[in-house]
């Protein structure tokens, strides 16, 4: 090896989570170093990829995998990079790219309700989180400001803030205006926070409605992990791409002293530091937490109560498609722009599972044709019939939450991947919590389809949950060694100099798309990763 | 300007913005009981805020670099305080603003724009010179001194430039025109100082009036011709697409980039209509700029069109250095301009052709949006495009201006990779500006040997004589 790698801290992943922490590490003057299995990728290539590809409803499919750090997909054929165990599938997606998985999502910056983080003394289920929302708000602003997140705080009672929302909320698309309209006086319809701008902000334009917030927004106008990790290395951190961390190394006194990395050569290198972060995603992390063993912790790093990897909790969704009866040509504005919050909480928490109601805006055009043309349909007949549905057709979902479940887990696979490491392996079902959640919500869907004057309903089947690719628990958060994986901080119980952000550290799923307060919690972590007398980051930020 | 400091002067302002915000606050509800006073007005078109403001800092209390081709003159305080104007009388503040004079008897520098405000009437400087003294908030900051090399150094070598080059008499009306053309001219000689760019200058760096708005440079950025020349210039512009083009700085044939963005984002957009209506009116009588005949005018090249066909199925170049006009297009571009380049039916986007920035024949405005972007600080407006310096290389951008060029715009001029490079790297030029500096010298130096030679002459007479 020709150079000894070696700094204040190392950082392994570079999506939103790792980025920022990093990028925060580095302006208090640490020195960082941020591994990332994947490699380099600009936005362009991205956006080039999505325009060039026949699949344009697969939205992986402008992200092809490495061979040496493969993430999985599963369109054309699935690349089994995710075993499935079963009994429930559990088709995750995720990105290993520098930046990660929110170069692909819907920037949907949803805070959680306080009482998810207080399930199991209010309602008896799931678990409590070791702090309380009031203790997070400062980190939720200050993931709010630098991630750009436009919205009214006023619609979102449910979700108390000590500070307005730094932008105003996105233009509200015709389709959602007459949804809210329609459903006044029974539901509330309100804007989504999403990190998208509506004006100019951090010298990124605004939303100009293209429709593609998923796979790729052209324009940038979304928030998404490529930014902070430009923002990270510009803060001075040292990002080394495409380096697969397959080993934590510890000393006699269990505390981490080296990450391992193999190049897509697998030739191998090390790397010291003074404190490690990993941030590599609900499925990543645990995976390298339990490859990482040696005699004196023989199932792996941060693993002593057998607790890395459980917990794994998503958002699964149901839905119910209908046609309006008025035109509302959905597809025009950003692809999630609107929700019914009222059934995120209540006291039926201690029965079924809260769940968002989210109206989709993705424009029906390319899945009508699809369908049209698997039916036989065409000359005027597909004409008439595809101009029907673009202009009427719309569709409703449920986010459902599920409970910390340790059966429900990600641990290693037998089968091997191109470099020799184990694939991970999803353990996963839908229990009756989450399943009678769902049940109630058929009534409203119902409902919203009367207000709606519609027709040819049709339901998502009993069965058939679709996964939201909000990775959560697996490295959960708590005060119990028991029942966590890490404290409140972050830090890893077993090992004093080892922290862990991200989604997985989230002990509780709730009804919120996890990335924010994942990059709240992270942004919380930084405390204590730094000595105490350089005080709160929060406070210090802008600094 | 070098594109750093036009970077910084686009990133300034917002301090002195809060001043002119209300002023935009108002007028965007349209109330004229909070419209300016006459000399706040005059403050505004005179577009005082420009240079007297740094990134960040108090209004008017100055500090902001002009780069020029001399070295950098750093904008004064003009706040009435003692590091500022506080101590002026208003003859002395007229003769700062007017013929260049400061209070020290010193000279100015012609990066003030005296020249053009020496034609603006005693009212207005009497108004300003109130406005100033009494509304705007006094600040202690001291700029550093403008430091440029021999023999510009010399202050007092300015004496001999005014008197070659200013004209300090105030606009006279001409009773032939109308008040509204007369108003017009006033503005556009005097207060809104439109020549200071517009107007090619000579090798001593003084505007040629007798080319009065056929076009000049600021830095890197060109100006162009704005004269009625129905080619080159704004003959083919309608009354009410100029007053547009000031307001908004977006019309569908031109938009307003670099310096122009900042005028109209600091100053022209909050003038009276019935004043833009006169600047155009005036504008129009211009006489043309004489020159080249062209072909089209640099806004009928091109039209709508892609290449799609020849690019969509094909497997992207690995190295991005590799991809295609065409590729890079679609993926920065097509976006907001569309596949076609006819940009956005509401006409947020523009059509990249019948457009002057792909028509002209110089190309460093175009290479200049691709690299920085077009950004507005005031309030109420969204205009905005990105800028691809951190994304795009020198090769890339000069790939994908030539591709825009060819495929929507004027298909004989050209970006190099080298001019992309001094434009990113902020030590481009525009066209045929003269090296002032080397010019200069060498004149003293020409100068001397002919005082010399003279001086020889005589004595060899005297000599021959006795």
């Amino acid at each position: 090896m020709a150079e000894e790698l070696s700094a204040d801290f190392v950082v392994v992943g570079s999506g939103i989570c790792g980025a920022l922490v990093a990028m925060v590490l580095a302006q208090r003057g640490a020195s960082v170093i941020m591994l990332e299995a994947g490699p380099r990728v600009e936005r362009a290539q991205l956006v080039a990829n999505f325009r060039n590809s026949p699949r344009r409803s697969d939205w992986m499919s402008p992200y092809p995998f490495s061979p040496w750090a493969p993430h999985p997909v599963y369109r054309p054929e699935d690349n089994e990079h995710l075993v499935q165990a079963g009994p429930y599938p559990y088709p995750a997606e995720y990105i290993r790219m520098v930046g990660g998985s929110t170069w692909h999502w819907a920037a949907l910056a949803w805070r959680n309700v306080p009482n998810d983080m207080r399930m199991h003394s209010l309602y008896g289920v799931g678990v409590d989180w070791p702090f309380d929302y009031d203790e997070l708000d400062p980190y939720y602003q200050w993931a709010e400001e630098l991630m750009g997140v436009a919205g009214d705080g006023d619609e979102h009672p449910e979700s108390p803030r000590s500070q307005p929302y730094p932008m105003e909320p996105v233009a509200e698309p015709w389709a959602m205006r007459r949804i809210r309209e329609r459903l006044a006086g029974t539901y509330r319809v309100a804007s989504n926070p999403v990190a998208r701008n509506s004006r100019t902000f951090d010298r990124r334009p605004a939303c100009c409605g293209s429709n593609n917030c998923q796979p790729i927004c052209p324009v940038d106008a979304q928030y998404h992990g490529g930014i902070a990790a430009a923002a990270a290395e510009a803060a001075g951190v040292r990002l080394i791409s495409s380096a697969v961390v397959y080993k934590l190394e510890h000393d006699s006194q269990d505390r981490i002293v080296a990450a391992h990395y193999y190049d897509p050569e697998r030739n191998s290198y090390r790397v010291t530091g003074g404190t490690f972060v990993v941030a590599a995603n609900g499925i990543e992390t645990p995976r390298l937490l339990l490859m990482s063993t040696s005699d004196r912790f023989p199932s792996g790093i941060a693993n002593r109560t057998d607790m890395v990897g459980r917990h794994l909790m998503d958002h699964p969704s149901t839905s119910l498609t209908f046609d309006a009866d008025e035109d509302l040509w959905l597809g025009r504005g950003p692809q999630s722009p609107s929700s019914i919050s009222a059934l995120r909480d209540g006291p039926f928490r201690e029965d079924y599972s809260g769940y968002r109601l989210d109206f989709t805006n993705i424009s029906r055009v390319d899945s009508t044709t699809q369908r049209l043309l698997l039916e036989g349909v065409y000359g005027p007949e597909f004409e008439r019939r595809l101009r029907h549905s673009a202009a009427r057709e719309m569709s409703v979902k449920t986010v459902l939450e599920v409970l910390p479940r340790p059966e429900n887990r990600i641990a290693l696979s037998s089968r091997k991947d191109a470099l020799g490491l184990p694939r991970p392996q999803a353990h996963y079902d839908i229990d009756t919590y989450t399943r009678r959640g769902a049940e109630n919500a058929l009534w409203h869907f119902r409902r919203i389809a009367e207000l709606m004057g519609g027709s040819n309903l049709r339901f998502s089947d009993e069965n058939a949950f679709a996964n939201n690719q909000h990775i959560c628990g697996t490295t959960s958060m708590g005060e119990d060694p028991n029942i966590s994986v890490c404290d409140g901080w972050g830090r890893t119980h077993d090992h004093d100099n080892l922290f862990l952000v991200g989604t997985g550290v989230l002990p509780t799923a709730g009804t919120a798309n996890s990335t924010l307060t994942a990059v709240a919690v992270a942004l919380r972590s930084v405390d204590a990763m730094l000595p105490a007398e350089q005080g709160s980051a929060a406070e210090q930020r802008g600094s | 300007m070098s594109g750093r400091s036009v970077r910084r002067v686009l990133a300034t302002l917002s301090g002195a913005l809060l001043l002119l915000g209300t002023v935009a606050a108002a007028q965007g509800q349209g109330q004229d009981d909070a419209r300016p006073g006459p000399g706040e007005y005059a403050a505004i078109l005179g577009d005082c805020v420009a240079c007297h403001t740094a990134p960040g800092g108090e209004p008017f209390a100055g500090g902001l670099k002009l780069a020029t081709p001399l070295g950098d003159i750093v904008a004064t305080n003009i706040t009435p305080s003692e590091a500022g104007i506080g101590n002026y009388t208003l003859e002395q503040f007229d003769a700062a603003v007017r013929r260049g004079v400061r209070a020290d008897g010193k000279r100015l520098y012609p990066a003030m724009p005296y020249t053009a405000y020496a034609k603006v009437s005693d009212e207005d400087i009497a108004a300003m010179y109130e406005w100033f003294m009494n509304e705007v908030p006094p600040s202690d900051y001291q700029p550093p001194a403008t430091e440029l090399p021999f023999p510009f150094s010399v202050r007092l070598s300015l004496a001999v430039w005014n008197f070659m080059f200013l004209d300090d008499e105030p606009f006279t009306p001409d009773p032939s025109q109308t008040e509204q053309w007369n108003r017009g001219a006033y503005l556009t000689q005097g207060l809104t100082h439109c020549g200071t760019c517009h107007t090619p200058r000579n090798l001593l760096m003084a505007e040629q009036q007798s080319r009065f708005l056929a076009g000049g440079a600021v830095g890197p950025w060109e100006a162009p011709d704005i004269t009625s020349n129905p080619r080159t210039g704004i003959g083919e512009w309608s009354i009410e697409e100029l007053v547009e083009y000031m307001k908004t700085g977006n019309t569908p044939r031109s938009q307003a980039a670099g310096p122009m963005a900042e005028v109209v984002d600091h100053s022209l957009r909050y003038a009276t209509e019935a004043d833009l209506e006169a600047i155009a009116v005036y504008l129009q009588t211009v006489p043309a700029s004489a020159g080249v005949q062209h072909e089209r005018a640099v806004h009928e090249w091109g039209e709508a069109g892609n290449n799609l066909a020849a690019i969509r199925g094909e497997r992207l170049p690995g190295d991005p250095r590799d991809w295609t006009g065409a590729q890079l297009y679609d993926a920065y571009c097509a976006a907001c301009h569309r596949a076609s380049g006819q940009g956005t039916a509401d006409g947020v986007m523009p059509a990249l052709f019948n457009n002057t920035a792909t028509g002209r024949e110089y190309t460093n405005n175009l290479a200049l949006v691709i690299l920085n972007g077009i950004h507005w600080v005031g309030e109420g407006h969204d205009m905005h495009m990105p800028g691809f310096a951190h994304e795009l290389t020198d090769l890339q951008i000069a790939t994908l201006s030539n591709h825009v060029l060819e495929m929507y715009g004027n298909p004989d001029a050209r970006v190099t990779i080298e001019q992309v490079a001094a434009l990113r790297g902020g030590t481009a030029q525009a066209q045929g500006q003269p090296n002032l500096l080397r010019l200069t010298r060498l004149g003293i130096a020409a100068g001397f040997v002919l005082v010399l030679a003279v001086v020889w002459l005589m004595l060899r007479r005297k000599l021959i004589r006795t």
